[in-house]
């Protein structure tokens, strides 16, 4: 997910020098050294501190910006230069343990005594071939935000966020109905990896998939799918959306609904925290993204925990994660933009904080990722084919042929994807 | 006997010489063959062999064979990509020439302010692509940009247009851009080629009776013949690698209608990670790019009994 502004960046840079010139203490005892993407850029230094202060082995931490991670990676790996371990988006943990790159830890794993109650949809992702090959460190789930200054000045209950695809709609309207620069709903309408967190959700809470469960048939030709499109076009067509929203590729993802113009708009539990620190003036509540009748889901996102194959760090490793795991550790992600991963205390990590965090974390309990090796090619890719049909079915005249050429096209990527 | 010794010392001391001077040639040469070598020869030579392997990001590599460039014969996509890219070079080549050849004339001659215009339109051309790529993305942009809100306000357009939603208005952005980014180097070359034509012929012309435009079609355009070639490899070469303001713009979109060639191969290495297929593609795009220039070198090549 694109979701940083170019100024965010710049912070989580300054700060990724911060942490990597104090990163260096203690020589004497062991220093692994862990990588993670610049979305973790928040909690990542935090935890990797606290970890430091606390033990005689050391991480040193190096902060990788998002699009640049995977290649960086593949180069280091190639070199022989790469970290012990590493933060990875969840997504990519079946294609990378398919290369054989990461270290096998199932006995590890399952040698937790809370291995049950850490997140599902992470550890399935983690899991290639019945051997683990990532678990759990961060967590993101999708979830509806709607602006409550908005709702109140168009006369709706500023307390209570739309529960169905036709309540959505109608929020919306009566927003956008406030006119000026005001519009009622904000998507990012050429952003492959914002609809699938966002958008698929829809899909899923009424019954539908995109993806067969093992991830080797596309199944985009169905009536859910078809529904939630003809939720967004509808909303387009009615003038709700703006008009940037057709060639956004996620830049705007998270600043649109931002800068207080926008009633409502499917977001993420980062959202929480983003809005909080940068833009404390915006009152906004947090729900579900619901089904066409009722329900929910959400996208299950975040981070997995992988160990480069080879390592001789992996005590260091596995002592940093340990720690990651307690209840401090926890807490600590909790404050600074993660959701708990280990479901039996998540609530006590979160009891501090901001309660809308409870709604985040309980879509993350039930959260969905879909599993494939291919996700970048298929989903993230600007140019793959959810990107390109979820542009054409939201925006274009041939809604039936762009799920037509989806399905086919997805189909064939998985079908050559590599089998080892 | 004595006559012959004689005569053979100095050659012999000449061919020293000869060799000599080669060798200080070749060392006076030495940097530029190192640097062509490691930055170029080498890279190239490895491109190449990658191009034989299936080559994931991460992993194992694998030898192949030619299995890539039989795999090439069958991407619609990559040739969907380069008659793109062809379709581009041709339109961009033309409006470039369009706009430098009136700008270079307009400059050539010394005129009052002649050395502003000359900096002013060529300013443009000392921007990277990438920086001019990420102004024009903003200048493009339908909600806070400088065009279509101008164009909103000042009561041209009913609302805003979004001018990178569909191909054409997309499409000709970029032209647009490009012209204004590219059109400042072209001028000064082909201003170069003009200044190089003696003035008497130009003159010798006039008093024969023959007109601006008779001129410029016999005198002006067959003695730029060189400086057209060099303006026109450049310009084309240029075209066919364009990637920066495909991908920074538009992300290959509006529904990846503008993805070129680099952008596939950029596309199939480090989105597909298929590092080898990248370099086979790369290997194609290069033999077409070489057989492309030697074809305009020889359609300008300098006609027989002429200079």
């Amino acid at each position: 997910m694109r979701r940083n502004t170019v100024k965010t960046m710049f912070a989580k840079l300054a700060l990724a020098a911060a942490v990597i010139g104090g990163g260096l203490q203690a020589a004497s005892a062991e220093t692994a050294n862990i990588w993670v993407r610049a979305d973790g850029s928040n909690f990542m230094p935090r935890i990797v501190d606290a970890f430091n202060k606390a033990h005689k082995d050391q991480i040193k931490l190096d902060i990788i910006p998002n699009a640049e991670i995977i290649p960086k990676y593949g180069a280091a790996a190639a070199g022989g230069t790469a970290p012990d371990a590493l933060s990875l988006d969840l997504i990519y943990t079946p294609s990378f343990a398919a290369a054989g790159q990461l270290e096998d830890i199932t006995d590890w794993a399952k040698s937790l005594p809370y291995f049950s109650s850490l997140s599902p949809a992470h550890v399935k992702t983690g899991t290639y071939k019945g051997r683990i090959y990532g678990l759990p460190f961060s967590a993101d789930s999708s979830v509806l935000i709607w602006n409550k200054k908005l709702f109140k000045q168009a006369g709706l209950d500023p307390e209570k966020g739309p529960k169905t695809w036709a309540e959505i709609e109608a929020d919306a309207e009566k927003v956008n109905a406030l006119g000026g620069d005001i519009k009622g709903f904000y998507f990012s309408g050429n952003c492959g990896g914002c609809n699938i967190f966002t958008f698929t959700p829809l899909v899923w809470a009424s019954g539908g998939d995109i993806l067969s469960e093992d991830g080797s048939k596309a199944t985009l030709d169905s009536p859910q799918l078809r529904g939630a499109i003809d939720l967004y076009r509808s909303m387009v067509k009615k003038g709700l959306v703006p008009e940037g929203a057709q060639t956004d590729t996620g830049a705007n993802f998270f600043a649109a609904f931002a800068g207080g113009k926008i009633g409502l708009s499917p977001s993420g539990a980062f959202a929480i925290g983003a809005l909080n620190t940068q833009y404390p003036d915006i009152d906004y509540g947090i729900t579900f993204l619901p089904g066409k009748d009722g329900g929910w889901s959400s996208f299950a996102g975040g981070d997995n925990f992988v160990v480069t194959k080879g390592t001789k760090k992996i005590a260091v490793v596995k002592e940093f994660l340990d720690f990651a795991y307690s209840l401090e550790g926890q807490t600590i992600l909790a404050k600074y933009g993660s959701l708990p991963v280990r479901g039996d205390i998540a609530k006590e990590a979160l009891k501090d904080l901001d309660p809308r965090y409870q709604v985040a974390a309980e879509a993350m309990a039930k959260g969905r990722t879909p599993y494939t090796v291919v996700f970048n090619d298929l989903i993230n890719s600007a140019n793959g084919p959810w990107t390109q049909m979820v542009n054409e079915v939201f925006f274009g005249d041939d809604v039936d042929g762009a799920i037509a050429n989806a399905q086919e096209t997805m189909q064939s990527i998985i079908d050559q994807a590599p089998q080892k | 006997m004595a006559s012959i010794t004689v005569a053979s010392a100095p050659a012999r001391a000449r061919r020293i010489g000869v060799s000599r001077r080669q060798w200080i040639g070749l060392l006076y040469v030495l940097p530029a063959v190192a640097f062509v070598t490691v930055f170029f020869v080498i890279p190239l030579g490895m491109t190449a062999w990658m191009s034989l392997h299936n080559w994931p990001l991460m992993g194992e590599h694998a030898f192949i064979g030619l299995d890539n460039y039989f795999a090439i014969l069958r991407d619609t996509r990559f040739w969907n990509a380069l008659k793109f890219t062809f379709y581009y070079t041709l339109i961009v080549t033309i409006a470039i020439f369009a706009v430098a050849f009136p700008l270079a004339i307009f400059i050539e001659r010394p005129r009052p302010l002649t050395n502003l215009y000359r900096t002013a339109f060529f300013m443009p051309a000392v921007v990277g692509f990438a920086s001019a790529s990420l102004l024009w993305s903003w200048l493009l942009n339908v909600d806070s940009g400088l065009f279509s809100p101008a164009a909103f306000d000042l009561g041209l357009t009913e609302r805003k247009v979004n001018l990178l939603a569909t191909f054409q208005p997309a499409f000709w952005s970029i032209i647009a851009m490009v012209v204004w980014k590219v059109a400042g180097f072209t001028m000064i070359i082909l201003m170069t080629g003009l200044q190089s034509i003696p003035q008497d012929l130009q003159e010798a012309a006039v008093i024969d009776g023959a007109g601006p435009f008779a001129r410029f079609r016999a005198i002006t355009l067959p003695l730029m013949r060189r400086t057209l070639a060099l303006a026109l490899i450049l310009s084309v070469a240029g075209s066919i690698l364009a990637f920066d303001q495909f991908y920074i713009i538009l992300r290959g979109g509006p529904r990846n209608q503008t993805l070129t060639a680099v952008y596939w191969i950029f596309n199939q290495s480090f989105v597909s990670f298929k590092l080898g297929y990248g370099a086979a593609l790369s290997m194609v795009l290069l033999v077409i790019l070489v057989a492309l220039s030697l074809v305009q070198l020889w359609l300008l090549r300098k006609p027989e009994g002429l200079d």
